[in-house]
């Protein structure tokens, strides 16, 4: 269907000449006795209505189903087009009354009604002569001619290709004719008024051509009379111009035949959802089956179709004669039977949904209708089975309400060509197992999306709400380490306030003390020595020592800061907040960067040669070494100085250890014995200062008095310096 | 896309090609077959997921492989030498006589699916067409919607520009599509598959197709329950892809690995990737991302979970244009919830800025009144005597459905209607009981007489925004107000 097609504008012409207040002839008995009640009384005599009232029900029931299906053209066209389809309501007699305009405010049954109600039903009375429908479709060519909001939209932003947006229409046409001669002069001042109206829009700027009409004229008489028009389908007048003409009685016939039409005009298709259960209204704790018709777009019946054909495509691929012959639209009275599925579950599920159509109950005010609708609107969902004779149960589509609008959505039922994918852990990065998946999730929480209100006087520097939100998401990413083992910041609660306000765009005072406060709060931690999240994941053993991991975390954290610096001053006052108040010594800065050697060599031996035992016992040593490195760091406040870091390393220890290692070694793999002792040697020495004897004993047997041999104040020098 | 190929196996494939070498003969079948084992070797390669079938046809037709699976878009490539027969069933006959075929016997182009028709010639352009050969091929094509093309050697025929031609072929309709997961900062490659088409709008006010960029760039997140199962035109999967850039050496001195490919994957697989973060978290939270793939045109990625308990990261595109789905509404007005005054979710995640409200009602949700079946129209009048009986204590009940029957008879011009209502008022009144309150009375014939009067048609009494309100009465303790 074309965005600009015939269905674009309605023009609806209902005839208000006296005759038209004549009665239908079709009784309603709105007086219904109950039996109790019954005697005695006399009921009310049957009411009837009149041509006129029957002719304005239906349309606005017409108009109904339209306005209840129509912005769904946004879905298959993908234009937003509030005002796509557009009904123009005239009246017709001695003169004319618009009852509303295209603008889209003037779209609804409401504005519609209360306009019906000023005109109110034709005076019988009145001179049949002055009265004559051309009235009304004279004013209906000169409204199509006017350009909707939508043309104008449409025209505005194609600029230079503006002629591509069409003006086509459609008016149908209520009336009693006299003749068939009477039709035939009706169609004529039809195609003489449209060629008229085109000369006068061509050197117009609200008005535009018009290049195809469609004219629908519905005779309508009273039951029980003869008519005098014939119906005709469809027959061209001229390039310009297309007509019919129904010819129908008053009362439901009319309803039904412009229920066809409406079907037809905007191609929607019906489906029946059988086996609803429903409470009896009398007696509550039975229920019943009920079905409940719907309309809405044909397409949401595309499947059905080429489930047929696909299946049919399947054992005879060669031989598409029978699937070509299949038709589509085959009868307009067709309904689709779906069947209810009764929802167990309220949990919410992304179903693979390859369409989505407003629906419009077909008896709106119906019981069933409305405890389906209401069902609906009150937020659940239903799916709903394809019936089959045999075979599997096939979910094909499911009733939906978003926000106050009930949608058809077509769930495929075909298997699709990405059943059994690979899964993704099979891919690059499958096999990684320490992804902050959690981190990621509250990531995402914080970028969720919210619509905003659209401002009529928008700043044009300002960005719009997306680009916005694509602007925090790379603010947010800046330094966003994916896997656990990649991270110590991130893996720290005392961090958590920091990471979060410095992503900010801007920050306040108050931000920017929450900042300092936890960066306070880390060198609080570092000077009590509170152990950090540093993973161990890659490196054996116990990674590497607290202060390392400390100069790691501080690191971690300016990255993190740099990295919105640029972004204002007070992020310029957080980072120096963490520079003040990790400075160091420049000594002990030297101290580390060879820390960070000794560990570069650590890593590669672990890389390189697992198995050698050499290595291994040498990496034990530095990790021992390293315990009780932190032990001496803990008591350097209390000047309880013991040994000094920048020492160079005691020639005696690595002997002693290789020589408890060894035998064991020799024998092949670390036995559990020897780790677990390892283990226990490692987290006593942390727990105590090694006996010194021990620590410089050889083969376990310990030099006594060794200092005295020794060249005094040597190791009192090197004490002295750790002590600055 | 799914793909057919239809090979010919006629009489005239069997004809030799003439090599100047005499070293082997070669039948243009053979070409058609070395051409068709690169193809199908390419699928096998970097079009993994691709479901193939093989029908061999002349006059008669075969199907080789049939498709395990059902399908609604299709992908034919006809491998032909072009000879296009003689006489009754050919295929020059079937064309010119189109329009002549009975209902049940029509052409089978177009096909009654979404297909596009590439067809392989194994003869030269020349040779095609110094006949009709080409004329008639074409034609095919446009009766296809012109969806499709047509391949021809160049130059000499031989395995070369046999392989030539296929590898046209696949660049044309097999490349994998690459492109680039952004989110802020976050990256991956990856591979859409199958590869996103290009869609065309409508043709009439803008003809040109939109193609998916190969920047898909991640806007923000949102709930599953409030995009709520959207309509969308294709599903993709998103595959993380290695970049050839030498993965860094971690690793990679292990010894144990034996076969080459293994190694590869095995290090991209230890690699941090952003797909599988995303996937995690997506799967976890129960979110999907929006993503834009082109102005105007967005997607949604999320975690898409089959039986065997595999899951993947897929990709849905919507509908191309502004407000693909009218309950998130435009798209491009979405922002980030630090741009609401107050969290639009709640502090507690309770709330949710979705679904939009539509700006107008659809009829099920405000009680119309249609009153084409005259069942609605006994209905109506029912609710209003019942409501009658139980005066004062429906008043409010009572005028709500008075008031709703009266707007919609004076819109329906349907005078006669509230003449017989109020007689049926005023009988009412009539009947009352004597325990009756004495406010009911008062309020029948006080709602009669002001339908009588709105039946007059004098626009003093119907207005249709006019109401008609409850008498006032000295009664205490009457419905009126409460």
């Amino acid at each position: 269907m074309k965005l600009f097609s015939v269905s674009h504008k309605t023009a609806f012409v209902v005839d208000h000449c006296p005759y038209m207040a004549e009665s239908s002839r079709q009784q309603v008995e709105c007086d219904v006795l109950t039996k109790s009640r019954g005697q005695g009384v006399i009921p009310l005599a049957p009411v009837s209505k009149s041509l006129w009232t029957c002719a304005v029900e239906c349309s606005m029931e017409y108009c109904r189903i339209l306005y209840d299906n129509w912005p769904q053209h946004m879905i298959i066209l993908n234009f937003l087009i509030l005002n796509f389809l557009q009904v123009n309501y005239i009246v017709s007699d001695s003169e004319f009354h618009i009852l509303n305009s295209w603008r889209q405010e003037d779209q609804s049954t409401h504005e519609l009604m209360s306009a019906l109600a000023a005109v109110g039903p034709p005076n019988p009375r009145e001179d049949p002569e002055c009265c004559s429908v051309l009235h009304g479709l004279v004013a209906a060519v000169e409204s199509l001619c006017k350009i909707t909001e939508y043309q104008h939209e449409a025209r505005t932003t194609l600029m230079d290709t503006a002629d591509r947006v069409a003006n086509r229409g459609r008016i149908i046409c209520l009336t009693n004719a006299k003749s068939d001669t009477h039709v035939r002069m009706l169609e004529d001042c039809v195609q003489e008024t449209i060629l008229e109206q085109n000369k006068m829009a061509a050197s117009s700027d609200r008005l535009m051509p018009i290049q195809q009409c469609e004219l629908v004229l519905v005779h309508i008489f009273p039951q029980g009379e003869d008519t005098l028009v014939s119906d005709r389908p469809k027959k061209e007048v001229s390039s310009l111009l297309t007509s019919e003409v129904h010819s129908v009685r008053a009362g439901r016939h009319l309803a039904t035949k412009l229920n066809i039409l409406v079907q037809q005009h905007f191609d929607l298709a019906s489906t029946t959802i059988t086996n609803i259960p429903m409470k009896e209204e009398q007696h509550a704790n039975t229920s019943a089956n009920y079905d409940v018709e719907l309309l809405h777009h044909r397409d949401a019946h595309l499947d059905i179709n080429f489930d047929f054909l696909s299946s049919l495509l399947l054992c005879c691929v060669g031989d598409l004669h029978m699937a070509g012959s299949t038709s589509r639209d085959s009868g307009l009275k067709e309904t689709v039977t779906l069947k209810w599925c009764t929802p167990r579950t309220n949990s919410v599920e992304l179903h693979y949904c390859t369409g989505a159509y407003r629906i419009s109950p077909t008896d709106v005010n119906s019981r069933p209708s409305s405890c389906l609708t209401n069902f609906l609107l009150n937020g659940r969902s239903v799916l709903l089975e394809q019936p089959r004779k045999s075979g599997s149960k096939v979910i094909s589509h499911m009733l939906s309400s978003h926000g106050g609008e009930i949608f058809l959505h077509v769930l495929n039922s075909t298997r699709s060509t990405l059943e059994d994918p690979p899964s993704i852990s099979e891919g690059c990065g499958g096999r990684v197992t320490d992804y902050r998946i959690t981190d990621f999730g509250e990531f995402m929480r914080e970028n969720r999306l919210t619509p905003v209100p659209e401002t009529l006087d928008a700043d044009a520097s300002e960005k719009i709400p997306s680009e916005r939100a694509k602007a925090q998401l790379e603010r947010h990413t800046r330094y966003w380490p994916m896997i656990i083992s990649q991270t110590t910041i991130f893996n720290m609660q005392a961090v958590v306030p920091l990471a979060n306000l410095i992503v900010k765009e801007s920050l306040s005072e108050e931000d920017v003390l929450t900042c300092q406060k936890t960066v306070y709060n880390l060198v609080d931690m570092e000077r009590k020595n509170d152990p950090l999240p540093i993973s161990t994941v890659g490196s054996r053993g116990k990674g590497p020592k607290r202060d390392e991991q400390y100069r790691i975390m501080w690191n971690e954290l300016e990255t993190l800061v740099k990295t919105h610096v640029g972004g204002s001053d007070k992020h310029q006052r957080v980072l120096d907040c963490i520079s003040a108040c990790r400075s160091k010594p420049p000594e002990e800065e030297e101290r580390k960067k060879r820390g960070r050697k000794r560990e570069d060599k650590e890593d590669k031996s672990e890389k390189n040669c697992n198995k050698d035992t050499e290595d291994k016992s040498w990496q034990e040593s530095e990790r021992l070494k390293g315990a009780l490195d932190r032990e001496k760091e803990e008591q350097v406040e209390s000047e309880v100085i013991k040994d000094s870091p920048d020492s160079p390393e005691p020639l005696n220890k690595k002997p002693r250890l290789e020589e408890i290692q060894l035998p064991e070694k020799a024998k092949g793999p670390v036995s559990l014995l020897t780790m677990w002792t390892n283990r226990i040697t490692v987290a006593n020495s942390r727990k105590h200062q090694e006996f010194a004897g021990r620590i410089s004993s050889v083969n376990n047997k310990a030099e006594l008095y060794q200092h005295l041999k020794d060249e005094n104040g040597m190791d009192l020098h090197e004490n002295g310096k750790a002590a600055r | 896309m799914p793909t057919v190929v239809l090979m010919d196996a006629s009489l005239s494939m069997t004809r030799p090609v003439s090599l100047d070498q005499g070293s082997e003969e070669l039948q243009r079948k053979n070409l058609a077959v070395a051409g068709l084992t690169m193809l199908f070797e390419h699928m096998a390669s970097n079009y993994r997921l691709e479901f193939t079938s093989l029908v061999a046809f002349s006059s008669l037709w075969e199907l080789l492989v049939p498709f395990t699976r059902d399908y609604n878009t299709l992908q034919v490539v006809l491998v032909t030498d072009g000879s296009l027969g003689i006489g009754k069933g050919s295929l020059r006959h079937s064309l010119q006589t189109l329009k002549q075929r009975p209902e049940d016997k029509k052409f089978p182009l177009p096909f009654p699916f979404p297909a596009k028709l590439f067809i392989m010639c194994i003869a030269s352009a020349e040779e095609l067409q110094m006949t009709d050969t080409m004329d008639n091929l074409e034609k095919l094509l446009q009766l296809n919607g012109g969806d499709g093309q047509i391949f021809t050697m160049e130059g000499q025929l031989c395995l070369k520009s046999v392989q030539s031609m296929f590898g046209r072929l696949i660049d044309a309709a097999y490349s994998p599509f690459h492109a680039v997961l952004r989110c802020g900062n976050l990256t991956s490659d990856v591979q859409v598959f199958p590869r996103p088409e290009p869609v065309f709008l409508d043709q009439e006010v803008d003809p040109l197709p939109k193609h998916v960029l190969t920047d898909l760039e991640i806007v923000g997140f949102i709930e599953i329950g409030d995009i709520s199962s959207p309509p969308v035109i294709s599903r993709h999967l998103v595959l993380p892809i290695a970049v050839s850039k030498e993965v860094d050496d971690v690793g990679a001195g292990a010894p144990e690995e034996l076969e080459e490919e293994t190694s590869a994957n095995q290090q991209a697989g230890k690699a941090p990737n952003f797909c599988v973060l995303l996937h995690g978290s997506l799967k976890v939270e129960g979110m999907v991302a929006l993503v834009q793939v082109g102005p105007e045109w967005h997607g949604m990625l999320y975690s898409q979970a089959d039986s065997k308990k595999k899951s993947n990261l897929m990709m849905s595109l919507f509908e191309p244009g502004p407000e693909p789905l009218p309950w998130l509404g435009k798209m491009s007005q979405l922002g980030p919830i630090s741009d609401a005054a107050e969290n639009p979710y709640g502090e507690d995640d309770s709330r949710s800025p979705f679904p939009l409200q539509p700006p107008v009602k659809r009829s099920y949700a405000q009680n119309v009144t249609v009153w084409i079946k005259a069942s609605g129209l006994q209905t109506d009048v029912q609710k209003i005597l019942r409501n009658a009986r139980k005066l004062p204590e429906k008043t409010q009940t009572f005028y709500k459905e008075l008031n709703r029957l009266r707007k919609a008879a004076l819109a329906f011009g349907f005078w006669e209607l509230l003449k017989g209502v109020a007689e049926l008022l005023e009988r009412e009144c009539t009947l009352l009981p004597d325990t009756a309150h004495p406010d009911a009375a008062f309020q029948l014939s006080h709602a009669a007489q002001q339908l009588k009067l709105a039946s007059t048609g004098d626009s003093q009494y119907s207005l249709f925004e006019h109401n008609i309100n409850p008498m006032h009465t000295d009664f205490s303790g009457g419905g009126v107000g409460v």
